[in-house]
C-alpha cells in the first residue's frame, strides 16, 4: 500500500490545496468559482454558509465525487487527475448527512468490510482493523446488527468506523450531525475531538455552533466562493457575517452580547458559575 | 381540552425484531390554544405518541379524546376523516410527501380530500402560504425547485391549508439552519397566539422551544416522565438528564441566576435577551441597595 | 411494520447450521425442494416433518419465527386447499352435501399441497435466518462462478441483490410513513371509494420513487467515497470454506431424498 503522507515533513504542510477551482456546467453561472485555499495537516476546519452556497459540492470535488470544471486540486502532495482518483479517495474518508443512505452492508460488519475488501487487504489485516475500529467507536457489540435495529447515532458511528478503518489522513463530515438527536450530536462532537488529537485533518460542513466553536478555523462560503476565512471566535463576534451564513453564536456568546448591549461589560462566560462569579464577585446579598 | 389521553397504552401488533417503542399508561392533557413541547431521547416513543392524536394509530388500552372525538381501545373507532382535518399531523421531513407539479396543487390536496370546494381550497392555500411566511409567487413553482427551508415551510403549509384546530409536528426544524429554525418556531408560535391553534411540537432541540412552550411532556422509554410548565421544568432540571436529555444552556444560566437571587418563583427568562435584561435589573437593584 | 420485514434478516445464535458454508446450505435447500416434490405419502410427509423440525430446532432459533415466515401465505394455502378438495374426485366419498361430495383423495392432495408449501417456506427461511445476506450472496456468487466463462458477472449480480435486500426494508418502512402522512392529509386508502384510490396511489408513488432516487444517489456517493469501482479486484473477509460438516449436511439431504422416494 502507498504511504498516504510523509511523516517527516513539517506539520504545517498543506494536505489540501486548491487553486482557482470552479464547478458548474454553465460557465456563465458557476456553482463554485475561484476557490483558492489550503488546509494544513491536523487542522479542523468548519465549512459554513447558507444552504445552496456550494458547501457540499466543494467537499465532493476533493475526491472527485463531482468533477471540477477548472483549477487545480492537490491532496497530500498528489495532483487530482484521472489516474490519481483511486489513491486520493483512499486518503479521504467521508461521512454524509443521512445515516441510512450510507449504510452499504446489510450488517455492521459487512458495512465496515465494504471499504476494506475494496482495498484488497488480507484477512488478518481486515480482522485486526475490524476489531480495532469497532472498539474505538464503541460498536463492537453491534457487529451482526442490521441498520434497521440501530439508532441514527449508532449508524453514524458505524459510518465513521467504516471510514477510519480504511486509514485516511483526512476525514470530511458533510452535515453528519444534523439528523441526530442531542445526545448523539454530543457524542459525535466527542469523537471529533478525539480524532483531532490523533492528528486527523478534519473538514466539517455544519450549522452547529458547538461544532464550529470546537474547530480551529472557519471557511465561510457565500455565493459560490470563499467569503471569509477566520477563527470561530472571530465569526461569533461578527453579527453581519453570522446572519449571512444563517448561523447563531452559542448561548453564552449571545448572553455576553446582550449584556454588553445593556452596558454590562463581560467576557464570554465559560459556564454559568463563571458568569455569576464575574457579575457578582462579592458575596453581598440582595 | 384539545387532547386528553387517559391510561393509554400502545403496543405494536406484531412484535417484530425491529425497533418499535410501545407506550405504557400515558396520561396527558393538552389545553386548547396552548403550545406544547414533547421531548425524549431516541426511541422514547415520541413519534408513536403523535400518531395517536389523529387516529392513525389506535390505543391498545385506554382512551384518547381529541376535540369532541373519543377513541377507546377495543371499541370501533368513529369515522376518522373529519378528525384528521381538524388535527393536522406533520411528519418528520414533510417535504418528502410532496408529489404534485406545483406548490399550489400540493397545498390544495388535503383541503380537497376533506371536501372543500376548489375555490375555498385555493383561498386556504394562499392563507397558509402567508402564515408560513412564503411568497405567493411560489404557488406556481414546482415544489422540487424550492430551497430546503422553503420546501419544509410549504409542506407544513399543505397541512395548515386544511385549517386544522390542532397542529402536531414531529421535529419540524430538523436539518434546517439555525436562523430558519428560529424563524419556523416563530411562525408556529404566531399560529398559536394569533389564531388560537393548539400547537404540539416534538423536538430534540429543547433550547429553541423553551422560551415559547406553555407546557412540556417528557417521555422516557414509552412512559411519561414529566408533564408541566417550563417553570416547573426549570425547577427540576435533573429530570431532563434522567430522560437522557441534556439541560439546555438557557435553562442552566437562568437557574444559576435564579438560585443566586432566589428568583425560583418567577417566570424563567429563557432567551439571552430576556436574561440579560433581568441581570441588568438585578445589577441596578444591587447598586441601589448598596447606596441605601 | 410487520412480518414481511423479516425478509433478508438473519438471527444469530451461533449454532452449527449458522457456521456452515452458504453453498452447502443453498445446495441443501435445492435438494429439499426436490424432496418435497417427490414425497407422495403420509409416511414420507411424516418423516420429512420430523427431519425438518429437528433441523430447525438445532438452529436454536425459536420455532415461532419459522412459522411466522409462512404467515403471509396463509390465504394462498387455504385457497390451494379449497381448490384441491373441490377439483379432485378420487378415492371414496366421505361426505356428500347434495351434488357436492368430499373425496378422500381431494382431502389428501389438498393436505399434501398445504404441507408442502408450509415445509418449503418455513424450511427455506432457515437459509435466510442462519446466513447473513452477505454470506448468502457470497455463496451464490461462488456457485455461479463457473458461469463467468459464459460472460455472466456473478459479483455484479450479487452486489445488486445485496443492495436491494439492504434497502427494501428501509424503503418499505418509509412507504409506511408516507402512507400515514397522506392519510393525515385525508387520503386514506382504506376509507376511500375505489375510483379515488388510483389518484391516491400517485400521492404515494411519487414520494416513494423520488426518495428512492435520492437514496440511490447518496449511496453511490458513499460507495465511491469508500473507493468502490465496478469490477475492481476485491478480497473477501469471509472466505467460502467447505468443511466436513458441509459434506455431511448435503449427504443428509441426499439420504432424506432416497428415504422419501422409497416410502
Amino acid at each position: 500500500m502507498k504511504e498516504l503522507y510523509n511523516t517527516n515533513e513539517a506539520a504545517d504542510e498543506a494536505v489540501i490545496s486548491l487553486e482557482g477551482v470552479a464547478f458548474g456546467y454553465d460557465p456563465e453561472h458557476p456553482i463554485l468559482h475561484d476557490i483558492t485555499l489550503s488546509v494544513a495537516r491536523g487542522q479542523w476546519v468548519s465549512i459554513v454558509g447558507p444552504n445552496g452556497c456550494g458547501k457540499s459540492t466543494l467537499v465532493k470535488l476533493l475526491n472527485a465525487l463531482l468533477p471540477k470544471s477548472a483549477g487545480e486540486i492537490i491532496i497530500s502532495g498528489q495532483r487530482l487527475e484521472e489516474d490519481t482518483i483511486g489513491s486520493i479517495r483512499e486518503g479521504i474518508g467521508m461521512v454524509f448527512q443521512n445515516p441510512d443512505n450510507q449504510f452499504i452492508g446489510a450488517t455492521v460488519e459487512e458495512d465496515i468490510l465494504f471499504g476494506l475488501e475494496g482495498q484488497c487487504l488480507t484477512y488478518e489485516e481486515m480482522d485486526v482493523r475490524l476489531k480495532q475500529y469497532t472498539e474505538k467507536l464503541g460498536i463492537s457489540g453491534l457487529l451482526s446488527k442490521h441498520p434497521g435495529e440501530l439508532s441514527g447515532g449508532q449508524k453514524q458511528r458505524v459510518a465513521i468506523a467504516s471510514i477510519l478503518a480504511m486509514k485516511p489522513g483526512i476525514v470530511i463530515f458533510d452535515e453528519a450531525s444534523s439528523m441526530l438527536d442531542e445526545g448523539s450530536r454530543n457524542e459525535l462532537l466527542h469523537i471529533l475531538q478525539g480524532l483531532r488529537n490523533e492528528g486527523y485533518t478534519i473538514l466539517m460542513i455544519t450549522h452547529d455552533a458547538d461544532e464550529i466553536l470546537a474547530s480551529d478555523r472557519v471557511l465561510v462560503l457565500h455565493g459560490g466562493s470563499v467569503a471569509a476565512d477566520l477563527k470561530p471566535e472571530e465569526l461569533f463576534l461578527d453579527q453581519e457575517l453570522l446572519a449571512k451564513c444563517h448561523l447563531r453564536e452559542p448561548y453564552p456568546w449571545q448572553l455576553a452580547r446582550e449584556l454588553r448591549r445593556l452596558g454590562i461589560e463581560t467576557d464570554v462566560p465559560a459556564s454559568e458559575k463563571e458568569l455569576i462569579e464575574t457579575l457578582w464577585p462579592y458575596n453581598y446579598s440582595k | 381540552m384539545a387532547i386528553q389521553l387517559q391510561q393509554v397504552s400502545y403496543t405494536y401488533a406484531d412484535r417484530s425484531l425491529w425497533r418499535q417503542t410501545a407506550l405504557h399508561d400515558i396520561n396527558l392533557n393538552i389545553a386548547k390554544g396552548s403550545m406544547v413541547g414533547i421531548a425524549g431521547a431516541t426511541g422514547s416513543g415520541k413519534s408513536t405518541l403523535l400518531q395517536l392524536f389523529n387516529g392513525i394509530l389506535k390505543p391498545s388500552q385506554g382512551t384518547v379524546k381529541v376535540l369532541d372525538v373519543t377513541i377507546q381501545a377495543g371499541e370501533k373507532a368513529p369515522r376518522l376523516l373529519p378528525l384528521r382535518r381538524r388535527v393536522g399531523l406533520v411528519f418528520q421531513f414533510p417535504e418528502q410527501q410532496m408529489f404534485e407539479e406545483t406548490v399550489e396543487k400540493d397545498l390544495i390536496f388535503g383541503p380537497l380530500n376533506f371536501g372543500m370546494s376548489p375555490e375555498e381550497a385555493k383561498m386556504r392555500a394562499r392563507q397558509a402560504m402567508t402564515d408560513m411566511g412564503l411568497d405567493l409567487a411560489l404557488l406556481e413553482r414546482n415544489p422540487f425547485r424550492l430551497s430546503g427551508g422553503q420546501m419544509r415551510k410549504a409542506a407544513i403549509a399543505s397541512v395548515l391549508a386544511m385549517d386544522p384546530e390542532i397542529i402536531v409536528l414531529d421535529e419540524p426544524t430538523a436539518t434546517l439552519d439555525p436562523l430558519s429554525r428560529a424563524e419556523l418556531i416563530g411562525l408556529l408560535e404566531r399560529l398559536c397566539r394569533e389564531q388560537g391553534r393548539t400547537i404540539v411540537i416534538v423536538t430534540h432541540r429543547m433550547d429553541e422551544l423553551l422560551p415559547y412552550a406553555d407546557q412540556w411532556a417528557l417521555l422516557k422509554e414509552g412512559r411519561m416522565a414529566f408533564q408541566g410548565s417550563g417553570q416547573e421544568l426549570a425547577a427540576d432540571p435533573d429530570i431532563l438528564e434522567s430522560c437522557g436529555l441534556s439541560v439546555p444552556h438557557s435553562l442552566r444560566y437562568w437557574n444559576a441566576v435564579a438560585r443566586r437571587f432566589g428568583l425560583e418563583g418567577e417566570k424563567p427568562c429563557l432567551t439571552a435577551e430576556s436574561l440579560a435584561e433581568r441581570i441588568a435589573l438585578l445589577q441596578a437593584e444591587g447598586m441601589r441597595d448598596r447606596h441605601e | 411494520m410487520n412480518e414481511r420485514l423479516l425478509l433478508g434478516r438473519s438471527i444469530e445464535t451461533g449454532s452449527w447450521v449458522h457456521k456452515l458454508d452458504a453453498r452447502s446450505k443453498i445446495t441443501g435447500m435445492l435438494l429439499y425442494l426436490a424432496i418435497i416434490l417427490i414425497s407422495h405419502s403420509w409416511a414420507a410427509m411424516g418423516l420429512l416433518a420430523v427431519f425438518s423440525v429437528t433441523v430447525m430446532l438445532s438452529t436454536r432459533i425459536p420455532l415461532k419465527y419459522f412459522i411466522k415466515s409462512a404467515k403471509p401465505l396463509r390465504f394462498l394455502m387455504l385457497f390451494i386447499f379449497i381448490v384441491q378438495i373441490l377439483s379432485v374426485k378420487e378415492g371414496e366419498a366421505w361426505l356428500t352435501f347434495g351434488s357436492f361430495s368430499l373425496y378422500e383423495g381431494g382431502l389428501r392432495l389438498g393436505a399434501f399441497s398445504v404441507i408442502r408449501m408450509l415445509f418449503l417456506v418455513t424450511f427455506t427461511s432457515l437459509l435466510t435466518f442462519t446466513t447473513t445476506p452477505g454470506k448468502l450472496n457470497q455463496g451464490l456468487e461462488g456457485m455461479l462462478s463457473p458461469f463467468k466463462r459464459l460472460g455472466l458477472k456473478p459479483d455484479r449480480l450479487t452486489m445488486m441483490i445485496g443492495l436491494a435486500l439492504r434497502f427494501i426494508p428501509t424503503i418499505l418502512d418509509e412507504s409506511q410513513i408516507i402512507l400515514k402522512a397522506q392519510a393525515s392529509r385525508g387520503a386514506d386508502l382504506k376509507e376511500l371509494p375505489l375510483k379515488e384510490k388510483g389518484r391516491m396511489l400517485v400521492s404515494l408513488l411519487v414520494p416513494v420513487i423520488t426518495s428512492a432516487f435520492r437514496r440511490a444517489q447518496d449511496l453511490v456517493y458513499s460507495m465511491e467515497a469508500r473507493g468502490f469501482r465496478m469490477d475492481a479486484p476485491r478480497t473477501r473477509y469471509h472466505r467460502l470454506r467447505w468443511g466436513t460438516a458441509d459434506t455431511l449436511f448435503v449427504i443428509m439431504f441426499i439420504i432424506m431424498g432416497v428415504a422419501v422416494a422409497v416410502l
